[in-house]
C-alpha cells in the first residue's frame, strides 16, 4: 500500500510537470517552477492536453490512448511530441509497463535531450525493474538539469536507499 | 479542571524554551579547580588521561597520575576570552581552548600537525588526595570497560542524501557504570546529532566501589556509506 502510494506520489508529479510542458511552447529553464505550471493550452494540442489531463488526473488508459491519437493527429513539433513521450512514459510506468516506459522516455530524450522529466521517469522506471545502475545514471542526469526538482530529489533519495549500505566505525577514547 | 489545564498550559510553554540538552548554556563554567581529564587523538597519537588544576591566578598545572612520583608540571597561564578558555603545553606544543558555555570543561587543541580533543569532570583536592595516596586510585587509573556499547542508528535521511560524517561525544561516568550528561563536541552535520547522544545515553560501562569518582571518557562514530550498486 505504501509504495503505491510512493508510485503516486513520484509519478504524478512528474506527469503533472510533463503536462504543463506539452501545453508550454516556451524552451525549458532551469529557473522554471517545477510544480504544474498552469499554461494556457492551444486549440491544435487538444488531444495531447486531454491526454496529458487525464495522465495527471490518474486515468493512465485513458490518458494513453488520447496522447497516442494526438501524436498523430495533433501535428506536435518536435519539443512537444518529446513531452507527450515523456507522459506517455510517466503513464506506462504507473501502469507497471516498464519496459515500454523506457522506451518512450528514450524517444523523448532523442528528441529533446534536456528534459529532465524524461530522464527522472526513466529513473524511475529502471528504479522499479531492479536496475539501480542505470537509474543511477538516469537520475544523475536529471539533477545535471534541474538539481532542485523535487523529483529528482525523492527519487535520488529512494535509489540511495537501495544502493548505499551504512556504515559506523566506533572509537573508544580511553 | 481549570486549573489542572492552566498548569499544563505552563509546563508545555516550559517545555517549548527549553534548551537542547546540547545547546550552549547562557551561564559560563568556573573554570578554577582540578579537573580529571581526557585528552584524546588520533590512534596514531594516542589518548591520555591527566589531572589539570586551574588556579585562580591563572596559573595552569598538568599531573599525569599514573607516572611514578608524579607531580604538577605548569604549563602556560590560562585566560578567558569571550566565553572561550585558551592555554598551552609547551612540552607537547598543544594550544588547548574550550567553549566555557558547554555543559562541562573540554573542548579542542591543536599543534602544527595535529589535532584532537579534550574533554574534562570536577574532580577536588580531597579526591586528588586521596588518589595520590593510594586510596581509591585504581578507580581512577583503571580502564573504563564498556558493558553496553549502543551503536547509533544511521539517519534514513541521511542516507537518502548519501550524507557521511563525524561525531565526538564525551561524557563523565559514575560509580554505577552509568553515562551521565552527554555532549557532542565535535560534529559534522546536524543530522548525526541526536543518535549520536541517544547511543551514549544508552551505553553502560562496568562500575566501581568508590562513589565520589566520577570519570570523563569520549566516543567517536564515524558514519560512512557504501555503494553495493
Amino acid at each position: 500500500m505504501r509504495r503505491t502510494l510512493v508510485i503516486g506520489v513520484v509519478l504524478c508529479i512528474a506527469a503533472q510537470s510533463s503536462i504543463a510542458e506539452a501545453g508550454d511552447r516556451k524552451i525549458p529553464n532551469e529557473n522554471k517552477d517545477y510544480a504544474d505550471n498552469r499554461s494556457v493550452l492551444g486549440e491544435q494540442l487538444k488531444l495531447l492536453s486531454a491526454g496529458a489531463e487525464a495522465i495527471r488526473s490518474g486515468r493512465y488508459d485513458d490518458g494513453i490512448r488520447l496522447t497516442t491519437l494526438g501524436l498523430e493527429r495533433d501535428g506536435p513539433n518536435p519539443f512537444e511530441k518529446a513531452a507527450a513521450l515523456a507522459n506517455l512514459c510517466a503513464a506506462h510506468a504507473a501502469i507497471g509497463q516498464l519496459d515500454t516506459a523506457i522506451r518512450y522516455c528514450s524517444d523523448s530524450l532523442s528528441l529533446n535531450d534536456s528534459n529532465w522529466r524524461a530522464y527522472s521517469n526513466r529513473s524511475y522506471a529502471y528504479y522499479l525493474k531492479g536496475q539501480y545502475s542505470e537509474a543511477r545514471s538516469d537520475i544523475d542526469a536529471a539533477a545535471a538539469l534541474a538539481p532542485s526538482a523535487p523529483q529528482v530529489l525523492q527519487i535520488r533519495g529512494m535509489l540511495n536507499e537501495m544502493s548505499l549500505r551504512p556504515r559506523i566505525i566506533m572509537e573508544e577514547h580511553r | 479542571m481549570a486549573r489542572r489545564a492552566v498548569l499544563l498550559g505552563i509546563a508545555t510553554i516550559g517545555a517549548l524554551f527549553a534548551a537542547p540538552r546540547d545547546a550552549p548554556r547562557a551561564e559560563e563554567i568556573d573554570p578554577t579547580g582540578i579537573w580529571n581529564c581526557l585528552i584524546y587523538a588520533s590512534p596514531v597519537i594516542g589518548d591520555e588521561r591527566v589531572f589539570l588544576k586551574l588556579s585562580a591566578d591563572g596559573s595552569t598545572a598538568l599531573l599525569h597520575l599514573a607516572d611514578p612520583g608524579a607531580r604538577w608540571m605548569p604549563i602556560s597561564n590560562w585566560h578567558r576570552h569571550r566565553k572561550r578558555l585558551e592555554f598551552g603545553d609547551a612540552r607537547t606544543g598543544r594550544d588547548f581552548d574550550a567553549d566555557l558555555s558547554a555543559a562541562s570543561l573540554g573542548g579542542t587543541w591543536r599543534t602544527d600537525t595535529a589535532e584532537g580533543g579534550w574533554w574534562c569532570s570536577r574532580a577536588s583536592d580531597a579526591l586528588l588526595a586521596a588518589a595520590r595516596g593510594g586510596g581509591g586510585t585504581a578507580a581512577w587509573l583503571a580502564e573504563l570497560v564498556p558493558a553496553v556499547t549502543a551503536s547509533p542508528q544511521y539517519p534514513s535521511e541521511a542516507i537518502r542524501e548519501a550524507k557521511e560524517g563525524r561525531a565526538v561525544g564525551c561524557f563523565s561516568v559514575n560509580s554505577n557504570g552509568e553515562v551521565v550528561d552527554p555532549v557532542v563536541v565535535e560534529l559534522s552535520d546536524e543530522i548525526f546529532r541526536e543518535p549520536t547522544l541517544l547511543a551514549l545515553s544508552r551505553s553502560r560501562y562496568r562500575g566501581w566501589d568508590d562513589d565520589k569518582v566520577v570519570r570523563p571518557d569520549c566516543r567517536s562514530f564515524t558514519f560512512r556509506l557504501d555503494a553495493v550498486y
